[in-house]
């Protein structure tokens, strides 16, 4: 018996879920290999029952996705959050660092129906059996977490930092150009493909289980950035993933205690 | 006799939205399109960061037209330093741009409106009967991904473009292939044109404006007046004409331009842009029975079908012309100021605004989606269309509304980030 399948979204880009149908080679083949049940982004009819997996792309931000996202639990076997919004809160889940004023007169007080949430992770309110991180995850990622389960492997997360596929790609360290690349605290499995196009990384596939995070933020401070500046910036993709920045930041905390020291041009746009 | 017809979820559109419909005597009492995606505010969540932070937040409002984001935030910033980019770099960001209305059409055309027409439930469904369709489909799609991906690093959310240039230049070499794909594409759009002007549209007129950006010399994509006939506007007084405005029922903003409802998208450029486009899509467009400038949206479908024609021979008229050498980054001279970037993307014009401090810090952001400037046209034609196929039944009434929405290529994502509101 082919597996029950279905892709949803809830508030979101629609781009991880694009991510799935931009496997232009393989995407016709792929759907043959499951039952697929339900995607209502690409299908009129969509028989929201009895899943194998789910697949969810999108953060909880009002009381609908919060129904749809529970509904979905109870009636599949296995979760897996797809991308970032589901795991970690993406972007949108930056609010909460931000201050209330600035979004403040964006919220129509009246509103009834659909009530806000705290913008959140998936995993924040249901249990999550597997995680596909990446603001979008890399598309071939999805294809072999699909193919995977279907010959019953456990797919496994990528756990080395994107300093190593960024390594093995020959990209000049962005870093030692003075820049702040987050490659170091985060997970791989991306191909460091934002370095590849000699953007820093911003962290949004979430931090390794062993990162340094004092050694990051000295290496920033030695660059010349400001902790508020390495604050937002941890902060924009994973947030809500990631420890008190703060404790690690103040007078006591150990970050000021590592002796490094930076000697290129601190020259970031600034 | 009256009828409620209520759309909880519209499918295959991207985002979430709603349709609510009351019906008397034949006539409509209630029609309330509305944007049910969460509220993001992305305008709120970008004050606060450095001016070369917009794009790579803003961007992640959208996967479809990611693209489009990054280069509008980027142009808006520019604009509000009174910097003009390179020639080199203002190409780039065409190609990029290009290459995504290539892949948008074609996924929204093969992927969400074709099954209506041909009465699928989905693209994956037809891919027994339609194989060789949706494989046109899927070319198409790889070209568009492949331009991004080679400009942008990736095919989604594009970190490559950025304020003051471009941080890596492609290769000559990458762009004779891109050159190369695009070439091996011109056959399957040729083929999506023959076949969605083969489609029968449903008859109907919209009385809303179309507008776009106008350029004189060329169909537009970075440049041009927002204008539709006499109707035009300067982007820096757009807020004197486009007024946006919250409605009870809905996740998004309205939209008007000095009260009128308008139409964006491809439809609305080919009506103001006709001459411009490339010969071989005007060639086509002439023999063709349908017949432009048009005012039936449904026709927006086989619009975008006469734009895969025009971007690909544009995008292989930029290949050629491109000159590619290593340029460094400009330096930009930070003041205080704000900034409008309003360029042509799949669904329409879009706008961002900025408003920056001293020491380039964002204090204020606007942003205006092709969707949302389409909500109120869309909700008004649905007004105008109902009483006339009253006579159908439910379900085909239901069909016939859906395919008018889904004609307007909406993105719910995108429009419906800024407000809340709902059931008062």
């Amino acid at each position: 018996m082919k597996l029950k399948v279905g892709f949803y979204g809830i508030t979101g880009c629609a781009g991880c879920l694009l991510s799935v149908i931009f496997n232009e080679d393989e995407i016709l083949d792929l759907v043959d290999l499951v039952d697929l049940k339900a995607f209502p982004f690409v299908k009129e009819v969509n028989i929201d029952e009895k899943f194998d997996y789910v697949f969810m792309e999108g953060l909880v931000a009002d009381n609908d996705d919060l129904k749809t996202l529970k509904k979905l639990r109870k009636n599949s076997k296995f979760l897996v959050s797809l991308g970032a919004c589901a795991s970690t809160g993406c972007v949108p889940a930056y609010r909460q660092y931000t201050l209330k004023e600035n979004y403040e007169h964006l919220i129509y007080k009246k509103q009834k129906r659909l009530q806000d949430l705290k913008a959140s992770p998936i995993d924040d309110h249901v249990k999550v059996d597997y995680y596909i991180p990446g603001c979008p995850p890399d598309k071939k990622e999805i294809v072999n977490f699909v193919k995977n389960l279907v010959i019953g492997k456990e797919p496994k997360p990528f756990e080395s930092p994107v300093c190593v596929e960024c390594r093995q790609n020959g990209n000049q360290c962005l870093l030692d150009l003075g820049k702040p690349c987050l490659g170091p605290i985060t997970a791989g499995g991306c191909d460091a493909v934002c370095i590849n196009g000699k953007f820093e990384c911003w962290g949004c596939r979430g931090p390794t289980k062993d990162m340094n995070l004092d050694l990051m933020i000295k290496m920033l401070r030695d660059r010349g950035f400001d902790d508020k500046f390495i604050q937002d910036r941890m902060r924009t993709f994973v947030g809500l993933k990631m420890p008190m920045i703060e404790e690690y930041m103040c007078s006591t905390g150990t970050a000021n205690r590592l002796k490094t020291s930076f000697k290129g041009k601190k020259e970031y746009f600034e | 006799m009256s009828k409620t017809i209520t759309l909880n979820h519209i499918t295959k559109i991207e985002g979430h939205a709603s349709l609510s419909l009351g019906i008397k005597n034949d006539k409509v009492t209630k029609c309330e399109l509305s944007a049910t995606e969460g509220s993001r505010y992305f305008e709120g969540i970008v004050k606060g960061r450095r001016y070369y932070e917009a794009h790579e937040m803003t961007s992640r409002i959208c996967g479809v037209c990611s693209c489009a984001h990054v280069v509008a935030a980027i142009s808006a910033v520019e604009n509000a330093f009174g910097y003009k980019p390179s020639k080199q770099t203002k190409q780039l960001r065409e190609l990029m741009t290009l290459g995504e209305r290539i892949r948008s059409h074609a996924t929204h055309l093969y992927f969400l409106a074709l099954p209506d027409y041909v009465g699928y439930g989905s693209a994956l469904a037809m891919a027994k009967k339609y194989r060789k369709e949706l494989q046109n489909a899927l070319n198409l799609m790889k070209c568009g991904n492949g331009i991004i991906k080679l400009l942008g690093a990736r095919e989604l959310h594009p970190v490559s473009a950025t304020v003051g240039g471009w941080l890596k230049i492609p290769k000559e070499k990458e762009i004779e292939n891109v050159k190369k794909t695009l070439i091996s594409v011109r056959e399957d759009a040729l083929k999506t044109f023959s076949l969605f002007s083969s489609l029968n549209y449903p008859e109907f007129e919209t009385e809303s404006v179309m507008f776009s950006l106008v350029d004189k010399n060329k169909y537009s994509v970075l440049d041009g007046t927002f204008s539709s006939g006499n109707m035009k506007t300067t982007k820096k007084k757009y807020r004197e004409h486009i007024k946006e405005y919250q409605v009870p029922h809905s996740n998004a903003n309205f939209v008007t331009y000095d009260n009128y409802q308008y139409q964006v998208g491809a439809m609305a450029r080919i009506n103001n842009n006709k001459k411009q486009l490339h010969n071989k899509a005007k060639k086509l467009l002439n023999k063709s029975k349908i017949k432009f400038p048009s005012k039936n949206p449904y026709t927006n479908n086989f619009a975008q079908a006469v734009e895969l024609v025009h971007c690909i021979e544009e995008a292989i008229k930029l290949c050629d012309s491109l000159n590619l050498k290593e340029e460094k980054l400009d330096k930009l001279k930070v003041k205080a100021g704000t900034g409008i970037g309003c360029i042509e993307v799949p669904r329409g014009t879009l706008w961002h605004e900025y408003t920056l401090d001293k020491k380039g810090i964002i204090t204020n952001a606007n942003i205006i989606t092709p969707t949302a400037q389409n909500l109120f046209s869309v909700q008004e034609d649905i007004k105008e269309l109902v009483p006339s196929i009253i006579k159908k039944k439910k379900k085909d009434i239901i069909m016939d509304i859906e395919k008018l929405i889904r004609s307007y290529d909406p993105c719910f994502s995108c429009s419906a980030h800024f407000l809340e509101v709902k059931w008062v």
